[in-house]
């Protein structure tokens, strides 16, 4: 029987047609997978089935009723939760107010039953292996807990379909590990899970089945057993993506170098020493927490470090602000794109040229920005309506090339890069390690933070494993290194030699 | 290029235009008399008028803009009017020190502001309510509760830079700093940042704009032109006192809301919030000529705020819906 089934589910947006007469079904108790491209449709599908969205034609028929959700609220009523991309969650409030928000369970007048809630909170926290108190306030929990928590959330709801969108993006493999360990519990209990990620690991390890979408299209639905990452990955893009490790020749390491030397700041990171030679590539893997955000934002002069030094191309350099890094030819692409990367008020003309002017301290807006605009739109593939558009009618692969061609602007000598495929699909993903490395034959010195460690395989020289604030080890990324011998020492316990 | 139509002050203009030709036709004289609206004089009084809050308006959109909000500029306008009043009546300055003087207060105003946001990081709303109290009160020390008549002080064929007519001046100061300003915003790379930080402010600190200094600028701005009106208050309608502007500060900051500023910051246009003021010195210039209609004044300035504001969100979702 069909948990599920959609049929000729058609969906535009203006011009642009998300989706195309999708028909398919997912079946009760299973595991479904959706994957592609980003722009592929999956969103606005599972947006539909979340009841956030409304299909312009087409029939969702949940069980063997035919629904018409129009609001979030009728798709929780039929059973169904969603746990969302991005972490929506109500920071300022408790755990228990987060899992009953918007359905709080009340007596008379209105009045809360929060005893009653705080009981049930506790009780789901404990099904998902959750060591959070009920009464925790929610922005002091880890990302990897805001996103149980939606999970939490679906499961207070009594839902029997449960959505994910991209659930692991920012969890570590460890918190993966947790969250499908929940996951796998709750699939013998019956529920059906529609998960949509880009992670192909994640889904064969997780799901029965796997239906593909291109271009608002349905692809194809295939049993796991029946087949191969290679062939979903073809599905997914319509061409062959050439293997990893066929990287372009790279020039000896030139003169041009960047080095820190025992640089702290407490309590984010400890006595952290390495050098990047110019036209190197090196990653820093670890896990969430590690503090390699807060390495990457202290080099380009947005925290003061307690102490320890910074040499670029040999000069002592401590930066101020991002804007004396840029202008000295470091450059830091971030990690949240939404958060810190665009402004969603300003068309990519100016999204694309404001680190440049700002780096030269720039009075007048030049007179040729709609030009060297379209020049860097063209020059990094960025699928974009115009240079008039705003950032929001781009995928989120075109999003991240944006931030990252702003920063390419400037022509960096060194270019910091922190989780910069995070949330983006396979072949943006191709896309942006194809600029990394472009960037470092070039000469550039990069430092790529990431905690996809295929990623970090496919594109780092060498790796520093980053565990508690420290550097671990480091390790040459050659064919025989593997996900294993990194992952053992970013996990290894304190204290052993590293 | 940006498309005609989708230029937002247009549609402010546009406003403006319907509400010209609407009270033009609605107080119509019978049997040959003159237009008691619709001429030179009353053209100019509308003028004179709305540029107090013109000015300031300024600086409340590009305030609006960065993310901010200004509450102060109702009483800077006071003080900086009896600052100038006081100096140039009472100790026989010379008009341009006492003007000096009157400008310097309201950049003093303004200097707190930004150290209250920036340096002691209180937000905007409660550091500038702060300023108005402080900057109102320090009107009222000043005057001791006394009237200047500046008026009465003035050579009556007083021209400023002694060219343009007394009524004339306000207006045209008007014009000039909103065109000026509006090229800031637009040509400049400062306008630029103002915009980036009312966007999204840690993109803007993460991209290299010098948040702290952007902030602090627009509101030393937003002082500066207020003081600029107050001024304006003092010599062109000749009066210094401590409790003139009172509630101003509103009517600006829903003048450059009209004009489609949004204080969720990031968008907005100086020119809008002129345009903005403009629309609101036409209703109180013609409301109070239509009998009876004196008691809805208020009622009717507020019921047009919501629904051009609502008109602008419609349309704004519809072009998002359009994309």
């Amino acid at each position: 029987m069909a948990a599920i089934e959609f049929r000729q589910i058609a969906k535009s947006f203006g011009a642009v047609e998300a989706l195309r007469d999708v028909s398919f079904s997912i079946g009760d108790g299973e595991a479904h997978a959706i994957v592609g491209e980003n722009g592929a449709g999956k969103s606005t599908l599972l947006k539909i089935l979340a009841g956030s969205l409304r299909p312009d034609r087409g029939e969702l028929r949940v069980g063997d009723t035919s629904v018409s959700l129009g609001r979030p609220r009728d798709a929780l009523a039929r059973g169904i939760g969603l746990v969302h991309q991005e972490m929506l969650a109500f920071p300022n409030l408790s755990v228990t107010a987060n899992i009953f928000a918007g359905r709080e369970l009340t007596g008379r007048f209105g009045r809360l039953r929060e005893d009653e809630m705080r009981a049930r909170a506790r009780e789901i926290l404990a099904r998902l292996h959750l060591p959070v108190s009920p009464d925790a306030q929610v922005d002091r929990l880890p990302l990897a807990y805001r996103q149980l928590l939606q999970v939490a959330r679906a499961l207070a709801f009594d839902c029997r379909i449960l959505a994910l969108d991209e659930p692991t993006t920012s969890l570590t493999a460890g918190e993966t590990d947790h969250l499908f360990r929940v996951l796998d519990q709750l699939k013998t209990t019956g529920v059906t899970l529609v998960y949509v990620s880009h992670r192909l690991p994640e889904v064969f390890r997780l799901c029965d089945r796997i239906t593909v979408l291109r271009d608002g299209r349905f692809v194809s639905t295939s049993v796991r057993a029946e087949a191969t990452p290679d062939q979903i990955v073809q599905a997914m893009v319509g061409r062959v993506i050439p293997p990893r490790g066929a990287q372009p020749a790279r020039p000896a390491p030139s003169e041009m170098q960047l080095r820190v030397e025992r640089l702290s700041r407490r309590p984010c990171f400890e006595d952290i020493s390495f050098r990047v030679d110019g036209g190197e590539i090196v990653a820093i893997f670890g896990l969430v927490g590690s503090g390699r955000s807060e390495l990457l934002e202290t080099l380009v002069g947005l925290h003061a470090a307690d102490s320890g030094e910074m040499h670029v191309d040999g000069t002592r350099r401590v930066f101020g602000s991002p804007r004396d890094a840029a202008a000295a030819g470091v450059a830091l692409v971030p990690e949240d794109r939404q958060r810190q990367g665009l402004f969603f008020n300003l068309n990519l003309r100016h999204n694309l040229l404001l680190p440049r002017a700002q780096a030269q301290r720039a009075v007048l807006v030049s007179g040729r920005e709609k030009r060297a605009s379209d020049d860097l739109l063209k020059r990094w593939q960025i699928k974009a309506p115009s240079s008039s558009a705003t950032p929001d009618s781009l995928s989120g692969g075109n999003q991240q090339k944006v931030v990252l061609a702003k920063w390419l602007a400037l022509e960096p000598k060194v270019l910091l890069l922190d989780e910069p495929t995070k949330g983006v699909d396979v072949g943006a993903k191709y896309d942006i390690h194809g600029i990394v490395r472009q960037l470092a034959s070039k000469g550039a010195a990069c430092l790529v933070v990431s905690s996809d460690l295929p990623e970090v395989l496919a594109l780092a020289d060498r790796i520093l494993v980053m565990r508690a604030g420290r550097i671990r080890g480091e390790i040459a990324a050659t064919a025989e290194t593997t996900e294993e011998s990194v992952m053992r020492m970013a996990a290894s316990v304190p204290g052993e030699a590293a | 290029m940006k498309k005609l139509w989708e230029v937002r002050e247009l549609s402010t203009v546009a406003i403006l235009v319907l509400e010209v030709a609407f009270f033009t036709w609605y107080l119509w004289p019978g049997g040959g008399r003159s237009h008691p609206f619709l001429n030179a004089a009353n053209g100019l009084l509308i003028l004179k008028y709305s540029s107090i809050y013109g000015i300031a308006s300024i600086g409340a959109a590009i305030v609006i803009i960065s993310g901010g909000i200004d509450l102060a500029p109702g009483a800077v306008i006071a003080l900086a009017g009896v600052v100038t009043g006081g100096l140039f009546v009472d100790a026989h300055w010379t008009l341009a020190a006492s003007a000096g003087a009157g400008l310097a207060s309201g950049l003093a105003c303004g200097l707190l502001s930004a150290a209250l946001i920036v340096l002691f990081r209180l937000p905007p709303f409660i550091a500038t309510l702060g300023v108005m109290g402080i900057a109102r009160g320090a009107a009222f020390i000043v005057t001791e509760g006394r009237y200047f008549d500046v008026s009465g002080a003035l050579p009556a064929d007083w021209r400023l830079a002694g060219v343009v007519p007394l009524d004339w001046s306000s207006p045209l100061v008007m014009v000039a700093l909103a065109l000026m300003f509006q090229l800031l915003m637009t040509r400049f790379q400062w306008g630029r940042a103002v915009f980036a930080v009312g966007g999204n402010e840690t993109a803007a600190q993460f991209s290299g704009v010098s948040v702290g200094f952007v902030q602090a600028s627009v509101y030393v701005i937003a002082g500066v032109l207020a003081a600029v009106s107050g001024v304006a208050l003092a010599v062109v309608q000749g009066q210094g006192k401590a409790d003139l502007a009172t509630g101003y500060e509103l009517d600006i900051i829903a003048s450059a809301v009209v004009g489609g500023a949004s204080l969720a910051g990031g968008r907005g246009s100086v020119i809008g919030a002129v345009l903005g003021t403009l629309i609101f010195g036409v209703l109180r210039n013609a409301l109070p000529q239509i009998p009876g209609a004196t008691f809805y004044d208020r009622l009717i300035v507020g019921v047009v705020v919501i629904v051009i504001v609502v008109m602008d969100q419609l349309i704004l979702q519809r072009r998002a819906a359009s994309v």
